[in-house]
C-alpha cells in the first residue's frame, strides 16, 4: 500500500490514472497528452503504477493497452487494518522484550522463595 | 445503537507487560520509531503534535487529544499532504488506545474511527476536484496539438 500511496503522489501518475480511467488506452496516447514529457518519462510512470497495481497492462499487437485496475487502491479502512495489526504486533514485542528480564529475574526469585519455604 | 460510521479498525492485544512500559512506547519518540516510523516528533500533552515519518514516503499528521498517563490515549491521525493529495486529511480520523492491567499484562485496544473511504474510488468526493483540475490542465497543455 505504501507503494500505491507513493504512486498517486506524483500529479502526472494522477493524470495518467485519470485519463485510464473510464477506458483503455494505448502507450502511445496517453504519452500524447504530455506534450512537455519524453516518451521514456511516461514509460516510467507507466511502469510505476502498474507496479503498484493500479493499471493493468495488456498487449495488444505491438501496443500496449493500459487500464485503471478498479481496486487497486484498496479501501483505506482495509490498509489501516493491516497496517496496526503489523505494528502493534512489533510493539508488543518490544514492550514484552523490555520487560523480560524483569520478568524472569522475579519468576526464579519465587521459585527460589518457595524452594526455600519448601526446605523448612 | 448503531455505529454512524462504518469505517473503524478496532485491534486488541494481551502485552506481557506493563501498562507504564507500553505507555512508553507512545510517547517517547525514540521508543516509538521502534516500532512505527523511522522518525518521529511528539509533544504528548492534549494538542501537542504527534508526527510520525513512515518509511518510504507517508508522513502521519496528528495531535494528542487525550492522556490518561498509562490508561488512555487519544490522537487525531492524518496523511500530511503530497501534492494538494489527502488522503485521509490531518484531524480527519482519531485513534484511541486504552490499556487495561490484568495479572500484571496489559490488555491494548486501539480504535481508530472516523476513516475516510479516499482509497476506495479515485473520483470520491475529495479527489474528483484536483482531478479535474489536472484534467483541464493536460487538456491545455495537449490544446495546440488537438488544434493542429
Amino acid at each position: 500500500m505504501d507503494e500505491a500511496l507513493r504512486a498517486v503522489a506524483d500529479p502526472t501518475r494522477r493524470a495518467i490514472l485519470r485519463l485510464v480511467r473510464d477506458g483503455e488506452l494505448p502507450a502511445g496516447e496517453i504519452a500524447g497528452h504530455f506534450p512537455g514529457m519524453s516518451r521514456p518519462a511516461v514509460s516510467q510512470h507507466l511502469r510505476v503504477l502498474t507496479d503498484a497495481g493500479l493499471v493493468d497492462v495488456r498487449p495488444d499487437g505491438n501496443r500496449r493497452l493500459y487500464r485503471w485496475r478498479r481496486d487497486g487502491l484498496r479501501d483505506a479502512v482495509e490498509f489501516l487494518d493491516e497496517m496496526w495489526s503489523e505494528r502493534l504486533a512489533r510493539l508488543k514485542a518490544l514492550a514484552e522484550r523490555v520487560e523480560w528480564p524483569d520478568r524472569t529475574r522475579a519468576a526464579h526469585a519465587l521459585r527460589e522463595q518457595r524452594k526455600q519455604e519448601h526446605q523448612k | 445503537m448503531t455505529e454512524p460510521c462504518a469505517n473503524v479498525v478496532e485491534q486488541t492485544v494481551r502485552i506481557s507487560a506493563r501498562p507504564e512500559t507500553v505507555w512508553r512506547y507512545w510517547t517517547d519518540p525514540r521508543l516509538i520509531c521502534e516500532w512505527w516510523g523511522k522518525a518521529a516528533e511528539l509533544d504528548p500533552q492534549p494538542g501537542g503534535t504527534f508526527r510520525v515519518e513512515m518509511g518510504g514516503g507517508p508522513v502521519m499528521l496528528g495531535e494528542y487529544v487525550q492522556l490518561t498517563p498509562f490508561e488512555r490515549l487519544v490522537f487525531t491521525f492524518g496523511w500530511e499532504p503530497t501534492d494538494g493529495a489527502q488522503l485521509i486529511g490531518p484531524g480527519e480520523s482519531r485513534v484511541e488506545v486504552t490499556l487495561m492491567e490484568d495479572a500484571g499484562d496489559t490488555i491494548m485496544t486501539l480504535r481508530h474511527t472516523g476513516i475516510p473511504d479516499a482509497f476506495a474510488e479515485l473520483h470520491a468526493s475529495g479527489w474528483s476536484h484536483f482531478l479535474a483540475d489536472l484534467a483541464t490542465a493536460a487538456n491545455q497543455a495537449t490544446a495546440p496539438e488537438f488544434n493542429s
